[in-house]
């Protein structure tokens, strides 16, 4: 046998299937028990003290990245290949099976006549051709298979469609297995903060965060992201949304493409660029004046909310001001007090928009450090005054670019229907006549139970007996 | 007691009956006794379907949310699967004796827990949610039938022409009944699917991505996998009899940890679903 038909062979092994099938499941509760990197370094520390031996051996399994560990993509690619021999193998028996259907349903009498039948019993002399097949027929509807009886012959045959479920379930797994693991080499994931009325380019230097993978093809680049708008409590069907921002994705030339507020369950599509938005926080404008009033410089202070700090806020970008050298003259710190609500903070813009602003020179010296207003402005120690200009809103974004998932779903609808085939579809082939050989009398019959029948070759054999010989008793009383 | 607590307490008490009368019906072989259990079973139904009803309407959801609403609507698919297949084929009726048990004890469960309401979050308003669920309620009721019809198939085999396989005469041969497991677990093994596809699709709707790795998501996976093991055993390997039986047996209780045992174990994304509290995408 040569190599490459060994191959095939092993590759469309049941067993190979199967054993890959359960070193997953396997991997995969045993992925379950171990914390995966990324959760914080405390739990897996934690765990790894707990569990000892455990503890040390799964990382150096790759538990602890359990789906990205070679192994695990190892078994899934070698399930993918096996998948693939084993659909084509499917395809192949499908193909046989369809032809066997499709001729049994055109068959006349004497060409079946002439085939090798699977079943033969003995009929009673005193029943007529068309009574044997009308107690044939009427036990099979008992036996809840439906028959038409036509020229002398009685038949059950599925249509050659309903044998395909099972190749097509097998094709669109694999289908979709490719596809999953191409959204993993094609996807880019990533985050980015838009204050509200401001808009980013989609390029890698406007994200905060960004995962990108090998063949990434960045087909949303040329697009601009834009907050139109934000509603801190968004109200709609009697069900609170949270803080909800208007998005608009624009294309190279500034033209809206899509303009929609965006929250959980309605999150923004265009093209293959998804859009949702996760969080929100403020943004503190800061206007740097000379000592004359007029502006030199307005940086923008974007705050996170935390419970935990003092004030209910951190800041989430330094800022800094420098000379044309490079050099530091100003740092600059905000963040904004909020609202005390019971234990917490109220995670809005407060009643009363103030920001505390720290401000430090380049040595180290504390120029400013206040809480002001919305508004007003403080003097800065040597000149100069600082000023709040406005305290708003900025979005944070997550953006999925992943032109995989259309075809994921289409894999997916596609195997559900080739399932839903395999499950509700009788595949069956039963042709039944009356043969008549040298005196002797016998009804022949052709009966092929692939799947999904209500009954069996032995029970039908039983009935059938049973009901000629009740009709041949019930014939001579 | 409110009127849908009443009504859930009276279907509980029509399957206790059903399950007490399966239990007669087989063990005396009385065929009539068998006969009143399955019209208990859905005089259970009605109970039941009423008192979802009279909840869905106070709350403006469906029982989707919290152990007590996910175990009701688990347990009334599995009552409701089977009746629909004790009555289209009434050789199935003895069947009941092996799935009412898991209803009673779904149910009993249920009125045991916290029947708190939860309104309809922000995550999960999303008309994916009735797709979704629904899809795993019917799931579970077929991996159910076909836990009850193994159970039966285990014990007919054990008893080998003796008493008990007189006792369940009534049922179809061993070799269909066995074929009827298979047919179960496919089925099932389709709505797994499916609900595991509307799962993707709603979580990428609403969380931006179709596939995290999150326990009850990985779970899921492992449900569907030892079920397709099942299929490739039985269709494939052309395993019949015990051992497949007892497959099918051990199988059903995994789905059900799936369904309603994960957020007790560990800390998922899903957990808002069972305790009624969301937690943070």
């Amino acid at each position: 046998m040569s190599l490459q038909r060994r191959i095939v062979r092993f590759l469309g092994s049941p067993r190979l299937a199967l054993w890959l099938l359960v070193f997953i499941g396997v991997w995969s509760i045993a992925a379950t028990a171990v914390p995966q990197v990324g959760q914080p370094a405390t739990t897996v520390s934690s765990w790894a003290d707990e569990f000892g031996l455990v503890g040390t051996i799964a990382p150096v399994l790759g538990l602890d990245t359990a789906f990205s560990a070679p192994v695990f993509i190892l078994a899934v690619a070698l399930l993918a290949l096996s998948t693939a021999t084993c659909s084509w193998n499917r395809t192949k028996a499908a193909l046989l099976r369809s032809r066997s259907l499709s001729d049994a349903a055109h068959l006349d009498r004497t060409a079946f006549l002439s085939g090798r039948p699977d079943l033969e019993m003995d009929v009673p002399p005193n029943l007529g051709d068309s009574e044997v097949l009308a107690v044939a027929s009427a036990t099979l509807k008992d036996l809840r298979i439906r028959t038409q009886e036509r020229d002398g012959v009685v038949r059950s045959v599925s249509p050659p469609w309903s044998v395909w479920g099972s190749p097509v379930f097998h094709w669109a797994l694999l289908a979709l297995i490719v596809a999953a693991l191409a959204g993993v080499l094609m996807r880019t994931v990533g985050s980015m903060v838009i204050p509200v009325g401001a808009a980013k380019t989609n390029e890698r230097a406007s994200y905060t965060a960004l995962r990108s993978g090998p063949w990434a093809t960045w087909m949303g680049a040329k697009r601009t992201i834009r907050v139109d708008a934000f509603d801190p409590r968004y109200v709609v069907e009697n069900i609170d949304r949270g803080a909800v921002p208007t998005v608009s994705v624009l294309d190279g030339d500034g033209k809206v493409l899509v303009t929609q507020r965006v929250y959980a369950n309605k999150k923004l599509h265009s093209g293959s660029l998804s859009i949702n938005a996760p969080g929100c926080g403020l943004t503190v404008s800061i206007a740097i004046m000379n000592p004359d009033g007029a502006e030199i410089s307005r940086p923008l202070q974007l705050v996170e909310f935390s419970q935990e700090a003092s004030g209910g806020t951190v800041p989430l970008n330094p800022l800094a001001l420098r000379d044309r050298d490079g050099n530091t003259i100003l740092k600059l710190t905000a963040t904004v007090p909020l609202d005390r609500i019971g234990d917490g903070y109220g995670e809005w813009i407060p009643a009363e928009p103030a920001a505390h602003v720290v401000l430090v020179d380049g040595q180290g010296k504390v120029l400013v450090d206040s809480v002001v207003r919305q508004g007003d402005r403080v003097p800065i120690a040597g000149g100069g005054y600082v000023r709040i200009a406005e305290i708003g809103w900025y979005s944070r974004l997550s953006l999925v670019d992943d032109p995989t998932i259309p075809y994921i779903y289409i894999a997916m609808v596609i195997a559900t229907l080739g399932l839903s085939l395999s499950v509700l579809a009788p595949q069956r082939l039963l042709v039944a006549a009356v043969e008549e050989s040298e005196g002797d009398r016998r009804l022949v019959m052709s009966l092929r139970l692939w799947r999904n029948n209500p009954t069996n070759r032995a029970e039908i054999e039983r009935e059938l007996t049973r009901a000629l010989n009740k009709t041949k008793e019930a014939r001579k009383s | 007691m409110t009127l849908e607590i009443t009504l859930t307490w009276a279907a509980l008490i029509f399957y206790v009956a059903a399950t007490i009368m399966y239990v007669i019906g087989v063990v005396f072989s009385r065929d009539r006794v068998s006969k009143w259990a399955l019209i208990a079973s859905a005089s259970g139904l009605v109970m039941q379907s009423a008192a979802i009803a009279v909840r869905w309407m106070r709350l403006g959801h469906g029982p989707y949310i919290g152990y007590y609403e996910v175990a009701i609507a688990l347990t009334y698919c599995t009552v409701a699967f089977f009746a629909v297949a004790a009555w289209r084929n009434p050789r199935l009726n003895q069947a009941g004796l092996g799935i009412m048990p898991v209803a009673v004890v779904l149910l009993g469960g249920a009125m045991l827990a916290s029947k708190a309401d939860f309104p309809i979050s922000a995550g999960l308003a999303s008309y994916w949610l009735f797709i979704h669920v629904a899809f795993a309620n019917l799931a579970f009721a077929a991996f159910a039938a076909s836990f009850g019809l193994a159970v039966i198939y285990v014990v007919r085999e054990r008893s080998q022409g003796g008493v008990w396989a007189q006792r369940l005469d009534r049922l179809p041969d061993q070799e269909i009944v066995d074929d009827l497991v298979a047919r179960f677990v496919l089925a099932g093994f389709l709505l797994w699917g499916i609900m595991i596809a509307t799962g993707a699709i709603w979580a990428n709707e609403s969380w931006g991505r179709y596939w995290s790795w999150d326990p009850i998501e990985t779970w899921s996976l492992i449900v569907w996998i030892i079920y397709a093991i099942y299929l490739h055993l039985r269709f494939t390997m052309k395993w019949h009899g015990v051992r497949l039986a007892w497959f099918a047996i051990v199988s059903m209780p995994i789905a059900l940890f799936c369904l309603v045992g994960i957020p007790t174990v560990y800390n998922t994304i899903h957990a808002g679903y069972i305790g009624g509290v969301e937690s943070s995408l």
